[in-house]
Parts: structure tokens; sequence; C-alpha cells
């Protein structure tokens, strides 16, 4: 293995002077920088949503607790649905999204790069406009006032009768300002996968990753476009006397409803494809297989990317559409399941006979599995109309989406950190730490989100401030409160783990895990030109075509 | 491939070049968003908030647009020596014995024609009919009891029948008990005849046991959807016992059947029915096919 024999580029262990470094960091458009930025700014705001939810649950702790007023309650549940789409997991896809697709498909940067520098300040100025609200959300001359109108903000509440002051209009701000740099940065890769592959790389024998953020890219394209939209005719209701949404004057709600929807469901697999694309490399790596079923991979993607963008409506079965209307959108969220539940039969495919290595990227996979099962189980239980009838604005849908998303989404994107963080820093995260963070985060992701479902079907609606002793509710809120916290202290420990290796981790050396893609065939972390001679591949493993000459992938593609 | 770029490489490739040209850094696409940024803000703070934003964001586009053009401002970056060596310690492969004059083959390397799947399905349907009517006879009294619960499955007027009229002969019900139960049959037939040369170590385990198992046990959670009349009737150990029948008979017959060598380990070009030089891998000899 090749762990000790590389040499880090002596140009890039200078030491500068902080000022200089900063300046580098401002004015960058080097792919690999853009990327970790955005996944630096993630994090950040990770542990501020974060914190957030641990308010939300000390709230929900017990009956009639009053931890927070309930002014603070519902700004903080507003802060930590929209900080954790629009700015942790969005940012952190598309950074990864960034430092891997040129490297992966042999390019020496993205296909526009200072619009990619565009894009990334673009959406952390729009989170950090979202969180000034908390000092200025009534203007600058009143008292800070964050949003509060819930994370999809529905109409009427976001109207100026039921919202006033500003608190909404930083929600719709940023929300539209961050939402064109995703724009921008979905063009980008699309562009980028499509015009600046390697010589060789035929669509055929791109990595999946890349085949999957094209997807994913495609999706942004259809499914940001409509809530900026709806953000834009929002601010004219509330500032030009417009009635796109005010039902009073001849308005609809159920419109707002719409076009938040069409981008909010789409938005679910705008972020699971990425995880998916995870998946689809550390799984092989860690079978010592090929992926199993590539074609019918990449084909279940595109399906998922196409019927996903039906399915919106499920979110308002409640909302009283007729019946050609729900069964529609109750069927296509079923028919989703197929392709999906394909790729999961593909990822045991791969595992299945293979020398598997439980290494801590692999075992954050195995738990995405899992979990992200049972997580589409519940979906499509939720699909059935009557079933959702009973359970739609309960604690068991609050379940169902944070399993999605972080049993799910977190998950494989614990296990990229782990997979690609040696290339990126040169450094190995520590093994030991990461299973530490892996079981914590397990232990206090099940804890939390098993137990969800039950307050759920017992009736507890979501967004409660606070609720009557005697329900049953008391003693399995008091359970979700204690797994958050084993939740938060395992993110602590990745965030140690982080730091502590950057500085004292082992050298990962060019490629550490015995890969296969182009990004392990360069040091650790790359130079900024990526590749000094721009490679030719033959196959969809390049460097396993390397490794074993005799027997290469390119006879048998 | 041309990956590597190792020191001896660079100092002796003339591929390899001493300065590769990328993307100058700049500030303008950052001063550009945070001039919109500030637009946007001024919205809600203050109306200098928003000239500022303005001003910014046109010396923004201004840097930008004179950043690119005539011509893209690029820096060139020295080619830094890279010690990179792609080995492996995993150097065994281990292999799936699939086929003894090849390495690797798609799966499954054989299959069965469809007419295989046919004959096993109808052969299938006779042997659950058998047994489906011997316990019609045994328990019911009459053959024709579990052939009008199986009507009930498409036909609205034996899901209506009554109690007697369940044990008596009725033509409608019987044409449609017959159709729908040799096309499920035709078709689990075909299904059979596809899935068991994946399964090729012990085909009558998969078809005659674990499918038939899958199978009733996704119909018991169901059975009340799709057929509440059967479902309030149904005798589970006969009805396990005839898919078992089923199973184990289809499965006896589509394995006896001749399969073929599936193409998909071949090249397009032979799979199109193209015969010329040059179409078949050589021999380790080196001898051509």
């Amino acid at each position: 293995m090749a762990s000790d024999a590389i040499t880090v580029p002596v140009g890039q262990i200078e030491a500068r002077p902080w000022v200089d470094e900063l300046h580098q960091w401002l004015t960058t458009v080097d792919h690999k920088r853009l990327g970790i930025l955005y996944m630096f700014s993630a994090l950040l705001f990770l542990v501020i949503g974060g914190v957030e939810a641990l308010i939300i649950r000390i709230q929900l702790m017990h009956s009639h607790n009053n931890f927070v007023s309930p002014e603070v309650f519902n700004r903080m549940f507003t802060m930590h649905g929209t900080t954790m789409i629009f700015f942790v997991a969005m940012p952190v896809l598309f950074g990864f999204a960034n430092y891997l697709i040129p490297l992966m498909i042999g390019a020496r940067d993205m296909a526009f790069p200072r619009l990619n520098a565009f894009s990334f300040w673009l959406s952390f100025l729009g989170g950090l406009l979202l969180y000034f609200s908390f000092l200025g959300g009534s203007g600058l001359y009143g008292a800070g006032n964050a949003p509060d109108v819930g994370w999809w903000a529905y109409a009427p509440l976001g109207a100026r009768a039921f919202s006033p002051g500003h608190s909404s209009d930083y929600w719709t701000l940023s929300l539209l300002v961050s939402g064109f740099g995703s724009i921008g940065t979905a063009i980008n890769i699309i562009a980028t996968v499509l015009c600046m592959r390697c010589p060789g790389m035929k669509l055929s024998r791109m990595p999946l990753l890349a085949w999957l953020n094209l997807v994913m890219g495609g999706m942004v394209l259809i499914a940001i476009t409509p809530l900026s939209a709806a953000q834009i005719m929002l601010l004219i209701d509330r500032y030009l006397g417009g009635h796109f949404f005010d039902t009073q004057a001849g308005g609809s709600a159920v419109l707002w409803m719409h076009f938040f929807w069409i981008f909010g469901h789409p938005e679910v697999y705008i972020l699971v494809i990425p995880a998916f694309a995870f998946l689809s490399e550390i799984i092989p790596v860690f079978s010592r297989k090929p992926i199993f079923g590539y074609p019918v991979m990449v084909a279940a993607t595109v399906a998922i990317g196409l019927v996903s963008t039906s399915v919106w409506a499920h979110h308002m079965f409640t909302i009283g559409m007729n019946s050609y209307a729900n069964s529609f959108f109750a069927i296509t969220t079923m028919a989703v399941g197929v392709p999906t539940g394909i790729k999961i039969f593909n990822w045991i495919g791969t595992m299945w006979g293979g020398k598997i290595q439980f290494k801590v990227p692999m075992l954050f996979c195995i738990g995405f599995l899992f979990q992200f099962l049972i997580a589409g189980l519940t979906g499509i239980i939720q699909s059935c109309v009557p079933f959702d009838w009973q359970l739609s604005l309960s604690y068991f849908v609050v379940a169902h989406f944070h399993y999605v998303i972080v049993g799910g989404i977190l998950f494989a994107i614990f296990g990229a950190f782990y997979y690609w963080y040696p290339k990126m820093s040169g450094r190995m995260l520590s093994e030991r730490l990461g299973k530490w963070h892996f079981w914590l985060f397990l232990i206090g992701f099940h804890l939390t989100f098993d137990v969800m479902h039950i307050p759920g079907l017992l009736g507890m609606p979501r967004r409660i401030y606070t609720y009557e002793p005697g329900r049953g509710w008391d003693t399995l809120n008091f359970i979700i409160t204690i797994g958050a916290f084993i939740q938060a202290i395992a993110i602590l420990v990745f965030v140690a783990n982080l730091i502590i290796s950057y500085f004292k981790g082992a050298r990962a050396g060019n490629d550490p895990w015995d890969a296969w893609t182009l990004e392990w065939s360069i040091s650790s972390p790359p130079p900024a030109y990526n590749f000094a001679t721009v490679p030719t591949v033959a196959s969809r493993r390049p460097l396993w075509d390397l490794k074993h000459p005799k027997d290469p992938d390119s006879r048998y593609e | 491939m041309a990956t590597l770029s190792t020191t001896e490489q660079l100092g002796q490739s003339p591929r390899a070049p001493r300065e590769i040209e990328v993307p100058a850094s700049t500030a303008w696409p950052f001063l550009l968003a945070l001039g919109a940024a500030l637009l946007f803000a001024g919205l809600v703070t203050s109306a200098s908030v928003s000239c500022l934003g303005a001003l910014l964001a046109v010396a923004g586009s201004v840097g930008w647009f004179r950043e690119v053009l005539p011509r893209e401002h690029e820096e060139a970056v020295p080619v830094l020596p890279e010690d990179i060596r792609l080995i492996t310690d995993r150097r065994v492969v281990e292999r799936l014995p699939v086929l003894p004059d090849q390495l690797r083959a798609w799966l499954p390397v054989h299959s069965y024609p469809i007419s295989a799947g046919v004959k096993g399905g109808l052969a299938g349907s006779v042997a659950m009919a058998v047994l489906a009517c011997t316990y019609g006879v045994l328990k019911a009294g009459s053959v024709w009891y579990p052939i009008n619960l199986l009507a009930a499955v498409a036909y609205r007027e034996s899901s209506r029948l009554g109690p007697a009229q369940l044990y008596s002969f009725h033509a409608d019900a019987f044409a449609i008990a017959f159709v729908l139960h040799g096309v499920v049959s035709i078709f689990v037939g075909l299904l059979y005849g596809a899935m068991l040369p994946m399964f090729p170590r012990r085909p009558i385990v998969l078809g005659g046991l674990i499918a038939p198992a899958l199978w009733s046990g996704l119909l018991y959670t169901i059975l009340g959807l799709l057929n509440p009349l059967l479902a309030s009737r149904i005798d589970w150990l006969w009805f396990m016992a005839s898919q078992v029948a089923f199973g184990i008979v289809a499965g006896l017959v589509v394995v006896r059947q001749p399969s073929f060598p599936t193409r998909e380990n071949v090249s397009f070009v032979l799979r199109a029915g193209i015969e010329a030089p040059g179409t078949m891998p050589p021999r380790e000899s080196g001898e051509n096919h």
C-alpha cells in the first residue's frame, strides 16, 4: 500500500501570515478550497442548528415546562428547520460535490470557477443574513426577532397581518439569496460533469458520485426556482400590495403550499441522492468488490429524479384535495420507493460475498442502509391517504422526516467525512474516536427518533410548545431528549476528531483505502492543479486497472 | 493511463509540464455576492445598506467582467514533485468459479428459454389444482368450492355467492377461475424461468420452499383486500401445501428444460450477429478462436 509513499508538496505547507491566509480563502476560486469552505460553513451552522434542537428538546422534556417562552420556542423550531436544510445539508453536500467531482472525473477545476466562488459566498451570506435577524429582526431600530413561522411559512401565516415586523422577511430574503447560490452551484455541477471529463471517461465510465450529482444538479434547477419565485411573490404580497397568497382578496393559500412543496419534496431527494452517491463509492471499496449493477444504479437514480418531481402534494393530503389528486400522489409516492429499493438491493448485492472491512466510513454506510430502509417504509406508510390523515402534523411525521435526514443523509455524510478527510487534509481521522462517534450517535439517534414515532401515534402534534401531564407522553419525551444529548456528545467527539487529527493524525498517503477512483491517484491534499498530466481512463475503476494490469476492468466493460 | 506524476516522470516525461495555468484568485465574486446580500438586507434594515450593496454589486460585476474579458486571468502554478505509488497489498483476487475460460462473467451464465417458464407454470398449475380440488372434496365435500373461492378474486358475482351456492358448479365462475389460475401460473412460471438460473445450486429450495413461503406471507397480509371471501374461509395449511406443490413441480419442470448460454458475456459486435476476424478475444496461447 502506498500510505507511506507520499510527500506533501512543499509549497502547500509553507507558513503564511494569517492575513495572507485569510485573503487566500476569501479570494479563492479553487474548487477544493471552496468545497472545504462549504463544509466548514455547514459544520458551523450544524452546531448552531444542533443547539436550537437541544433547546426544543429541553422544552419538551417534561410536561408544563417553561424553559423558554412560546415565542422563543417558535423561533427555535423555525430556525432549526431552516438552518439544517438550507445551511447545513445543502452546503455540505455541495461542498463534497465541489471537492470531489473534478478530482473524480480527471478535471483541473469546476467548469466555472468564479461562479463557484460567487455561489458559495451567496449561500454563506444568506445564512448570515438569516441569523442577523436575531439582532435586527424588526429593523435596525427595533428589538431583534428571528423568524417564527415554521420552515414552511404557510400562508396566511407569512402575511403581514399575522407576521408583522421583519422576521419573516429575513427568512424570505435569506432563502432567496442562498437559493441563487444553489442555482449557480447546480449549473456548475452539471456543466462540469458534462463538459470537463478526462479523455476516456464516457458517461458509462463515470464514477457513480458524478452521475448522482449530475441528477442532483438537474433537480436543484427544477426545485429551487419555484421556491425563489414563491419568495418573490411573498415579498410582493407583503410590500407591494400583491394578493398571491391572500385568500380574502382572491389569492390562494394553497398556491403557497404547492409552490413550497414542489420545492420541498424534491429537496429531500436533492439531499439524499448525494448521500446515495457516497454509499455508491464507499461500500464497494470496503467490500472489496465493484458496485453491483452500475447501469441499474444510474437508471434508478434518474428514475428517482423524475418520479420525485411528481410526489409533492403528499404533504398536502389533509388540505382537502379531490380523490383523483390524492390517488395520483399516493401512487407516485409509492412508486418512488421502487427505484430506491433497487438501490438498496444493489448496495447489499455489492456487499454480498465481499471481504467487508468494518472501518468507520463503512459503519456509517451500514447504519444508513438499515435506517434509510425504515425511513422509506414509514414514508410508504404515510403515502396511504387515510393513514396520513391520522398522522399528518404529528410527531410521527417528525420522526419519519428525521429518520430520512439524520438516519439516512447525515449518516452518509459522516461516512463521507471519514472516507475523504484523508484526501482533503493528508491526515487520517482517528478510528478510535470515529467508532466512539459512530456508536454514540447510533445510540442517541435510535433513542431519539425510534421513540419519537410513539408520541406521534399517541397524538402529540408537531410544534407543540408544551403538553398536559398524564397523556403518556412524558416518559417518551424524556427519553427522546436524553437521546438528543447523546447525539450532541457524539457530534462533539466528531468535531474533536476533525481538529485533533488535522494536527496529530497519521499521514494518509495518496491512497489509504486502496481505492479505485481518480482522486486517490494524486497526493493528499491534492495540488492546486489536481493532475500534473490529465489522465486517460479505460474503465470505471481506473486505479484497479493500474493496480491489476493483468486483469483490468477495461477488458470487461 | 497517465495519472502518475512521480518525480521521475516529471523529469523525464515530455507530457508533464513544468507549470500549469489555473484560474487566478480574485475577490470580485466575493464582492458581488456581498453586494447582492447587502442589497437584499437593505430591504429590511436601511436604504443605505441597499445603496452600499448596489455599489459593491456594480463594482463586483465590472471587476468580474474585467477578470475574464478579453482574456481569462490565469496564474501559472509550478508543478510540484509528487511521489505517488499506485500499488495494492491485495494482489490475490478471489473469484467465483463461473466460467472455466473467463476470469469474470455477467451472471447468469446460462438461462432457460421462455417456453421453459411457460411449461413449468402450466405443470405447476396442474399440481396446485389437483391439491386444491382434493382439499375441496375432502374438507368441503365439493370440488367446486375452491374454484368458486378463487373466482371471487376478480368476479363480483362469485363474491356474492351464499354458503350453499359455494358448493355448486357455476360456469361463469369456473371460466374465470380457470383463466385466472392459468394466467397467473404462467406468469409465475416465467418468473421461475428467469430467477432459477440466478440460484443454480438449490433451485428446488428456492422454487419449492422459499418462494411459496414468501408468496404465502405476502398473501396472508393482503388477502383480505384482494379476496375477502377467500380470506374468511381459507385453510392456510392446505393453501401452503398447494403453493409448495406448485413451486416444486414448476421448479422441477423448469430446471429439466435445456438451458442456453446467455450472451451477456460476449461483445456487442457478436451479439449483433457480426462475424469478422478479431471479434473473439485471443486465447492465452495467442491462438485465435
